[in-house]
């Protein structure tokens, strides 16, 4: 058995990984938002928040490809740059969770003990409430705009990374490497890190991508409540928030932006899947 | 271990647990901008005005006296009375409760309808078409906001086709399914998505296993292998993803029931959020974190039945 | 001054009807409205939310009504009234044969009895309208109201939702120990009862839906000779989303949807399904300014001196804010203190007219310069608000000022109007009574509500107002107020906006239904043909 048993340096892993189309098509996705996100100025063909009162709701056309909004703003441009805001959210709204709940649960998972038990009381009682609540009443009171609606989220997302992580470990710790690793005197630091954490990490980050495409919903909903993204800044779930009230009439404000999450989420799924794929531990 | 001691000890536990509950909504609450005095009064009354329905709802008291006074009611059975309701809270929760319970019942029913026969499709046609397909429509159905699918469904199915009714929830167990099924079809678009996921890599996680592929090799029936283990494998990790997502599932009633106008728990908690309404929003926590820690527990027992290796303890 | 004397001329006129034949009037079916927010108690006194004053006509009738337009009355329970040459008596005389819902007789003691709740301070909010009266009394049908000094508004409030009358009888049987514990059960008890209005509480949903039945023993005859209303009664659907709420109206769910987004009118009035009412209205929209020499954080606050508050409102394109956000269905407002239907309205018109120039001179003048960070609080989740914002940002640009926005809910929002954490906020205003005095007190008299948060301070101003409270000079009184909106309008507290019309789209069945411009839903006379 190999010391740690994954090694991202295989070769022949990834070109297999990369044959898959699912995978390939998830990593363009991602990249290129990550690029419209890095870079939208280049992009986007107007300044987003160039108001135009006599040009107001104007249907898709060659100037307008995504047609303009309530504002006369251009459509296009706004959904783009709002690929800024809305990407920095699936990754700072989980990134600190991931971490935070990584290291708890396989540290619970590990000790068990009294840590356990108080651990279990923690994430009983943030999991058994209803989570949209928690992040309301915690942006309420932090007051709204995207900073604090990462703490809010980071503070009730960690206990779901800290769950699926101590699960997995103490799964992990019925197999023999772990049991192997104790009798041979490693460090606890060592087998929790080297090859606790390795093995029991693909779900995660599986869950990690699925929770990236969560973020973005999450932030929408919060933005669509006016306690996420603040105005002028373009946002996804505001941009759906402003046309849903022309679904039928001007259905572009709405589609447009949808059709954006519809694929960043894709993106991050597929990209999931296909990382599961590759660190899935050979047997 | 006995079921019954596992039980009573589950239960047991669940007493910190909810003091931990109590404690953090009962500060967050009071930790808001403006208080239920304020709200209730509307913007024109006087400060004066304002004074005196804080000393009448008992906001004057020191926070330790009111959290007190919220604790010891609770443990008896007594939640207050709702400021925006005006009555028991206990009462506006019985009145709410059992629509949203159906809501929620209704989508995981609806999401298991489509998503169980669809991931096993899936996951024995792997890497072929019917798998790509299958997965990049729930993908969508996963990443597309509540809020706007539901209006969508709502603009096309009821509004203009007139298949389904816009809004209400009808008194009849079959009314109810009629009119409750936009929303319950708008959660479950989402909620299959997530049990398809689960449930197909679950399928393929057996299928690969060492164990069933020598049973194959050997010539049993894959029918009978596919009973035996995938069967078994789906549903515990189904079970186990539902009961985890179950307090998801009910506080996103929060925005369905909003767009569809259905009077349940979640509604009324987003305006009891707004009216500052401290009583409601305290025993509509209290309801929510009761029902979720009894799906965790009848999950777990459900999985402690089902796999020898989560042994009860 | 002159006794005033009305009698009940239009009464008169509509009961002389039954001796001509019938017309064909729609009668019977049940209205399904579609509300944006529900009533959570219907009483006269206690009704301190829009959608509980809003209905609280339909279940209580009041002793005068408002005319039409809005700018007078006419008798109602009482069949005549007058005031007395010093101004300090009104004496009424109430109809005979007046029946409560529940079929008992209505009598002065009962009047007596609705009036002096609806004074008490430590029942009711709206008690300080109503501080002028002395004493009421009955004998008989004759009721007499003494009034410690002459009020002007008196019989304004006469007409007004929180002067109802309500059965002293039924209300002394509810069970509870205090007048709000009362209340709350006979609400809560769905029968007919206190009531004497068109209809009563028959079925009640809270925050879900409610049914008014028609009060077989309501006193106003229809067209037809019968008894008002119509209808057999109205059932509310509460569908506070906006798009739900026009779906469910389209769907043919609802015959009514009020609260209409502006955005969605001319779609709706180009559906041939739908009558899509804009009904006149007391409602405007504007936004405090802060006027304090300091911030709540200690900060010097720039909105301090005048002449940057009209600055804003110079450099502010009300008709491209009427453009985007109510798509053309409103007009600004050209009185700086009221809406133009509201009695003494002076029409100042243009009132800040658009001009940069203007508003960059000001700006220049105050010494305000560039990148002044300015604060705009605004409602979590309204399209609205997110407009104006978005538009005043651009607008404003141009003077140097970097418009921030901070998005909070109501209850956030009072508070901060009453602490003065804020910069500048959106809030609007519909009158409850028929008189200037109430939103005149509210925008610009300190002693009420701090000139609406803006800690704004006229001595003039408070003065001219509290003269103008116990004038009884008609021309007298609307010089005074003509003054105030003078010095308002200077001195610029608010930024002030546009009026907006009620919005509500009816389906094409639906014939007869008013809101008025004070927000009352009137279903007296409306029908519906099915």
């Amino acid at each position: 058995m190999s010391d740690a048993v994954f090694t991202p340096s295989q070769p022949s892993r990834i070109r297999l990984a990369l044959r898959k189309p699912g995978f390939v098509v998830g990593i363009l996705i991602i990249g290129f938002s990550v690029m419209l996100a890095l870079f939208p100025g280049i992009f986007a063909p107007y300044d987003p928040n160039a108001i135009d009162y006599l040009a107001v709701r104007q249907p898709p056309s060659w100037t307008h490809p995504f047609g303009t909004d309530l504002l006369g703003r251009d459509s296009l441009s706004r959904v783009i740059w709002a690929y800024q805001v809305n990407m920095q959210m699936a990754v700072l709204a989980t990134v600190f969770a991931l971490v935070i709940g990584v290291v708890v649960g396989a540290l619970v998972g590990y000790y068990r003990g009294i840590a356990d038990l108080i651990f279990g009381r923690v994430v009983d009682a943030v999991i058994t409430f209803p989570f949209l609540v928690l992040v309301i009443a915690v942006v309420a009171v932090l007051g709204p705009g995207l900073i604090n609606m990462y703490i809010a989220i980071t503070l009730v997302g960690w206990v779901y990374y800290a769950r699926l992580m101590r699960a997995e470990v103490i799964a992990q710790m019925g197999n023999d490497y772990a049991a192997a690793g104790i009798v041979m005197g490693y460090s606890d630091r060592r087998i929790i890190f080297r090859h606790l954490l390795p093995n029991a990490i693909t779900p995660v980050i599986v869950y990690w991508m699925t929770d990236m495409a969560l973020a973005i919903l999450l932030g929408s909903s919060l933005g669509y409540l006016g306690l996420g993204a603040q105005p002028p800044q373009s946002e996804w779930g505001v941009l759906i928030a402003e046309g849903r009230n022309f679904i039928s009439t001007a259905w572009w404000l709405s589609l447009m932006p949808g059709i954006a999450i519809v694929l960043t989420g894709l993106g991050f799924s597929l990209l999931g899947d296909g990382l599961a794929d590759l660190l899935r531990p050979r047997g | 271990m006995s079921s019954l001691t596992y039980i009573f000890k589950r239960l047991l536990m669940m007493i910190p647990t909810f003091f931990l509950v109590m404690i953090i909504i009962f500060l967050l609450v009071r930790l808001l901008p403006g208080d239920p005095a304020i709200a209730m009064a509307g913007d024109r009354a006087s400060d004066a005005d304002i004074q005196a329905i804080r000393e009448r709802l008992g906001l004057t008291e020191p926070m330790l006296v009111q959290f007190w006074l919220f604790l010891s009611n609770t443990v008896q059975g007594d939640l207050g009375q709702s400021i925006l309701m005006r009555t028991d809270v206990i009462d506006v929760i019985a009145d709410r409760l059992p629509i949203t319970v159906f809501l929620t019942i209704y989508s995981v029913a609806l999401s298991l309808l489509i998503a169980g026969p669809l991931a096993f499709v899936a996951a024995l046609n792997r890497g072929r078409w019917p798998d790509a397909v299958i997965r990049t429509v729930f993908q969508i159905g996963l990443s597309m906001p509540v809020f706007y699918i539901g209006l969508v469904l709502l603009t096309f199915l009821a509004a203009q086709l007139r298949l389904f009714p816009v809004g209400g929830y009808g008194d009849t167990f079959g009314e109810r399914l009629y009119h409750l099924f936009l929303p319950s079809i708008t959660v479950a678009l989402y909620t299959s998505a997530i049990i398809m996921r689960n449930l197909r890599s679950a399928v393929i996680e057996v299928l690969d296993a060492e164990y069933v592929q020598f049973a194959r090799a050997k010539g049993l029936p894959s029918r009978l292998v596919l009973g035996r283990h995938v069967l078994r494998n789906a549903l515990i990790s189904t079970v186990t993803l539902l009961g985890l997502s179950i307090g998801n599932l009910m506080s996103g009633t929060l925005v369905t029931e909003t767009v569809f106008a259905v009077p349940g728990m979640g509604r009324l908690m987003l305006e009891a959020i707004f009216a500052r309404d401290y009583p409601l929003i305290q025993g509509l926590t209290l309801t929510f974190a009761i029902l979720v820690s009894f799906v965790f527990l009848m999950t777990d027992l459900f999985q402690s039945r089902l796999d020898p290796r989560m042994r009860l303890q | 001054m002159k006794m005033k004397t009305v009698l009940g001329a239009t009464v008169a006129a509509t009961l002389a009807l039954p001796a001509l034949p019938a017309l064909a009037q729609e009668r019977g079916g049940t209205l399904n409205f579609a509300r944006y927010d529900g009533s959570r108690l219907i009483d006269p006194i206690y009704a301190d939310r829009n959608p509980d004053i809003w209905m609280v006509g339909s279940l209580f009738d009041t002793l005068l009504r408002g005319t039409a337009d809005g700018n007078s009355v006419e008798p109602g329970l009482a069949e005549s009234f007058s005031v007395s040459e010093d101004g300090k008596t009104v004496s009424m005389t109430l109809r005979e044969g007046i029946l409560f819902a529940d079929g008992s007789a209505m009598s002065g003691d009962d009047v007596v009895f609705s009036l002096d709740r609806a004074r008490n301070p430590d029942l009711s909010p709206w008690a300080g309208l109503l501080g002028s009266i002395d004493t009421v009394s009955a004998d008989g049908t004759a009721i007499t109201i003494a009034l410690k000094s002459p009020d002007p508004t008196i019989l304004s409030m006469l007409a007004t939702f929180n002067t109802a009358i309500v059965s002293k009888a039924a209300f002394e049987a509810a069970a509870g120990e205090t007048d709000q514990d009362k209340s709350a059960v006979i609400f809560a008890a769905k029968t007919a009862g206190v009531g004497s209005g068109p209809f009563y509480l028959c079925g009640f949903e809270q925050g879900s839906s409610m049914d008014f039945c028609a009060n077989e023993n309501y006193w106003r005859m229809g067209a037809d000779g019968e008894p008002l209303p119509y209808l057999d009664g109205v059932h509310f659907e509460i569908i506070p989303d906006d798009a739900t709420r026009i779906l469910s109206l389209q769907a043919g769910e609802v015959d009514a949807a009020e609260f209409i987004p502006f955005s969605r009118v001319s779609e709706l009035e180009a559906d041939p399904n739908i009558d899509m009412q804009l009904y006149p209205s007391t409602r405007i929209i504007y936004s405090p300014i802060n006027t304090r020499e300091a911030r709540a954080d200690g900060s010097p606050n720039p909105l301090a001196d005048a002449r940057v508050r009209q600055a804003l409102n110079y450099g502010t394109n009300k008709e491209a804010l009427i453009g985007l956000v109510l798509h053309g269905a409103g007009q600004p407002m050209s009185s700086p203190l009221m809406a133009k239907a509201t009695q003494y309205a002076d029409d100042l018109s243009p009132l800040y007219a658009y001009d940069m120039a203007k508003a960059k001179a000001l700006m220049s003048d105050a010494g305000v310069g560039e990148g002044t960070q300015i604060t705009f609080t605004t409602l979590a989740g309204s399209a609205d608000d997110a407009t104006i914002f978005a538009a005043l940002q651009q607008m404003w640009a141009p003077l140097g000022i970097d418009l921030v926005v901070e998005q909070v809910d109501g209850a956030t929002r009072g508070a901060k109007n009453r602490s003065g954490e804020f910069d500048i906020h959106t809030y609007g205003w519909v009158n409850d009574v028929n008189d200037p005095s109430q939103v005149v007190g509210w925008l610009g008299h300190t002693p009420t509500a701090k000139a609406v948060g803006t800690g704004w301070e006229s001595a003039e101003f408070n003065t001219l107002f509290d003269e103008a409270a116990g004038e009884m000079d008609a021309d007298a009184r609307k010089a005074k107020f003509a003054r105030m909106q003078e010095l308002y309008a200077e001195a610029a507290p608010l930024l002030f906006m546009y009026e907006t019309p009620f919005a509500v789209a009816l389906g094409s069945a639906v014939e007869g239904y008013v809101q008025t411009p004070l927000g009352n839903n009137i279903f007296d006379e409306a029908t519906v043909s099915r």
